[in-house]
């Protein structure tokens, strides 16, 4: 690979992809002091070992790197050498700019061609994502590549090409991470794992899409798998957890109906009420009557 | 046209099954719910979530398999698994999750409790054995360790309990589910002073032990609406999951012993007489007044055979394990009786009956250069049955056994249930695709309603279709390796203590995983 650096401020190759902040391959043949010190950037950035060992605290833990390995920096976390050293080895990266849409989701953006439920869907997984070391990942070395090529090429249709490969990038990484935690070969973790993320984000509004990538499998299949190990679609059972969250809310008397509501995930009271009583036959106020001392 | 309702509140799941009045299944749904492991010992369920997914659950069951077709519900009977203890403040909200069965974080208090007179005598009154499984340790582990839970607690409920309090406002708990519980005296079936005393609780904080055809109450005015029932249905308390899993497959009285294997296993006999085992080894039961049912659990089954095929088997699509445990059990087949050799201790999880020691590990034992992976698979399989072999070996000591019967997603795999009447030479009969302990929870609602006179008419009734025999040549063979097997299972006694006290201290992994049992 060849060694250069391609930045938003200066270089002409990216004035039609203001999204990519820089974009990068370096040999580096002697240890570099102070090149590489630990921060954070707004950027998304991803890093790609292809010779060496490297040795990064990524969002305060220590992770060791080899060739073939991917490190995956979200947005806002502390990223680099502890000793801001810059080890020997080679290295392929690219800092990707991230969009945040109206409510708050951070997005690719518009250059991407990714439909917003999509978008959506990646990004929660990545910042859902513990474990920012890739292991033996070299198809992310492949794409950078060719995203070098084509940015330095300019062939006919780069300006696409280009595009389409940083959403396959996206897509790639996003399968990765599920893959990592997901062998495959056991439903009951995967499902438990899966539960967790469900419970620890229950006022996000989660689609089927979001839960079957989490557990790295195509929505057919998921929905198979949940139903015939649960008893029920993805969906029920999420409402399943949302009640019984909501029921224990409801039974202390320092939290209002509202807030409730959006906490578990509901899109508003209204909506919380008629699921609440449709199951059990009491409004979420004459349940919470019912279960509070003294009545 | 009259429907029974029967509702078990298993370990990982609820079913709920629709019978007509001549047994046969209108329809079943299950709903599952988690278990969450916070600590390497800890295992508890959400009581709100159990009490959501049974409701969910059977709502769905009704609209969609009874309403229509103009049934009418003429009862709800309920089973549940043993040995859980939810805590619950005076205005019946609970203190945290329900502890379930299979945890062991009263270990310490369990090895007390055992090594002294007092621990006898309270086995001998109440047939559970000493171990954390008992309620009686958990609640005197919370007295323990958890102190402002215990001292905010109005009652200790078991999760049927609670489950049933939510629908009826009623605080009760069936016989069986109160003999699990390590406090109730079965001989005269009144909560055990000395239990009582030991936990430091008062009989005003369990709920009140009633026959298992007690009436539970009746529906709250809510659930009568959200679930469309009439006020007048029954609600019956019902028994334990593994009391009516022997009650499901017909075992009552002298001759017969009843093998469940699910992810765990247990061999039970079912009768008129406790079963007074000298070592402690057996659980006994009450299901009504002089009618026990008596055995020993094992907590390797099952699950140990999908640990496996996890490891070692081959995987076509994501998840897919049923074809790969398809494919191990066909492999299986392939080799001869005794594996060659090659013998499996299944102590994955530590072990239950009949060793009852919590440290003893798995092991293949025996392996040579002709071994091959099928070989692996087969020893694998038999070493679970063996357990069960040795269990059933203990509880023969004690009755005669003449004829087996065999349920549960395991043992019924027909490879199986050949081997298991092969081991103990005997008569094994099952009905595939059964669920025994909804069957037997639907035989207790209809001896209530007066269909049948009493447990043992009902019993009677069953039939059993599928008949397995023991292959006379291949007896022999199982037992001369059972006497190894037999001996290693205590021999490494020593050594199972010093390999759990490494994999405690390097072994991170085992620590979280192993103990959970």
């Amino acid at each position: 690979m060849n060694q250069f650096v391609l930045q938003q401020q200066g270089s002409d190759e990216l004035r039609l992809f203001p999204h990519i902040h820089e974009l990068g391959s370096r040999k580096n043949v002697s240890i570099h002091l102070n090149t590489f010190c630990i921060s954070a950037t707004e950027t998304l950035r991803i890093y790609y070992v292809i010779e060496g060992k490297f040795d990064w605290h990524i969002h305060g833990q220590q992770h060791i790197f080899f060739p073939g390995d991917v490190a995956l920096i979200l947005p806002g976390q502390p990223f680099g050498n502890e000793q801001g050293v810059l080890e020997i080895g080679s290295l392929a990266w690219i800092h990707l700019s991230m969009h945040k849409s109206e409510n708050g989701n951070i997005v690719p953006g518009p250059w991407s061609g990714l439909s917003e439920n999509e978008s959506i869907a990646i990004c929660k997984i990545l910042s859902l994502n513990n474990s920012p070391a890739l292991l033996k990942f070299t198809e992310a070395g492949k794409i950078l590549k060719c995203i070098q090529d084509e940015l330095l090429g300019k062939e006919i249709g780069y300006h696409a090409r280009v595009n389409h490969l940083l959403d396959e990038l996206l897509i790639k990484v996003t399968r990765q991470l599920s893959r990592q935690v997901n062998t495959g070969r056991d439903f009951p973790k995967s499902f438990m794992q899966l539960e967790q993320v469900l419970r620890q984000n229950l006022s996000h509004q989660w689609t089927v899409e979001e839960m079957a990538a989490l557990v790295s499998l195509g929505t057919t299949l998921f929905t198979e798998r949940v139903k015939s190990y649960s008893g029920f679609s993805p969906i029920n059972y999420l409402i399943n957890i949302r009640i019984s969250e909501a029921i224990k809310l409801l039974k202390r008397p320092d939290i209002n109906i509202t807030d409730i509501a959006l906490d578990t995930g509901f899109y508003s009271s209204q909506h919380f009420s008629t699921t609440f009583k449709k199951l059990t036959g009491y409004s979420p106020s004459e349940f919470r009557k019912n279960h509070l001392p003294n009545k | 046209m009259k429907s029974i309702i029967t509702i078990e509140l298993g370990t990982n799941a609820v079913r709920v099954f629709a019978f007509d009045l001549s047994g046969n299944v209108i329809g079943s749904m299950k709903g599952y719910y988690p278990t969450f492991h916070t600590e390497p010992d800890y295992s508890e369920q959400d009581p709100e979530q159990i009490f959501i997914t049974m409701l969910f659950v059977l709502k769905n069951l009704l609209n969609e398999m009874i309403h229509p077709k103009k049934y009418k519900v003429a009862c709800i009977c309920f089973s549940a698994s043993m040995h859980s203890v939810l805590a619950v403040d005076k205005n019946s909200n609970p203190i945290g999750n329900a502890i379930t069965w299979s945890d062991t974080r009263a270990r310490k208090e369990s090895q007390e409790l055992k090594s002294g007179e007092a621990g006898r005598k309270i086995y001998t009154a109440t047939g559970t054995p000493i171990h954390p499984m008992s309620p009686l340790l958990k609640i005197t582990w919370l007295r323990n360790n958890d102190r402002e839970r215990f001292d905010q607690t109005s009652k200790f409920l078991s999760i049927k309990s609670y489950i049933i309090h939510q629908l009826t406002g009623e605080y009760m708990t069936d016989y069986s589910i109160a003999s699990a519980t390590g406090m109730l005296n079965i001989h005269t079936v009144k909560w055990e002073d000395d239990a009582l005393r030991y936990a430091g609780i008062t009989a005003d904080m369990l709920a009140q032990p009633v026959p298992v055809f007690a009436s539970a109450g009746t529906l709250k005015k809510a659930y009568q609406n959200s679930l469309g029932l009439p006020a007048g249905t029954k609600i019956i308390i019902g028994s334990s999951d593994g009391c009516m899993a022997i009650l499901g497959d017909g075992v009552r009285g002298e001759g017969k012993a009843n093998i469940t294997i699910e992810d765990s296993g247990a061999v039970r006999v079912m009768g008129d007489k406790v079963l007074q085992d000298e070592k402690g080894r057996f659980f006994n039961y009450l299901i009504t007044e002089n009618c026990y049912v008596s055995g020993g659990p094992t907590n390797n089954g099952g699950n140990i055979f999908e640990w496996f095929a996890r490891q070692f088997g081959d995987f076509k699509g994501p998840f897919d394990i049923e074809n790969s445990m398809q494919d191990l059990i066909t492999d299986a087949a392939k080799v001869a009786v005794g594996s060659d050799g090659l013998l499996f201790l299944p102590y994955l999880l530590g072990e239950r009956a009949p060793i009852w020691n919590a440290n003893a590990r798995g092991m293949y034992f025996g392996l040579n250069i002709k071994h091959e992976k099928i070989h692996l698979v087969r020893a694998t399989i038999e070493g679970i049955l063996y357990e069960i072999y040795s269990i059933g070996k203990t509880l023969e000591e004690h009755r005669n056994i003449t004829s087996l019967s065999v349920n549960g997603s395991f043992g019924t795999i027909p490879l199986c249930t050949q081997m298991i009447a092969d081991m103990f030479n005997k008569p094994v009969q099952l009905r595939r695709n059964f669920h025994s302990v909804s069957y037997g929870t639907f035989l207790l609602s209809a001896t209530e309603m007066g269909i049948y006179k009493s447990l043992d008419e009902a019993a009677q009734t069953v039939v059993l279709p599928d008949e397995y025999l023991p292959q006379q040549q291949n007896h022999p063979v199982y037992t001369a390796y059972f006497e190894i097997f037999e001996k290693l299972s205590t021999k490494l006694f020593e050594e199972f203590e010093a390999i759990v006290q490494l994999q405690q201290r390097y072994g991170v992994a085992a620590k979280t995983e192993i103990e959970k049992i």
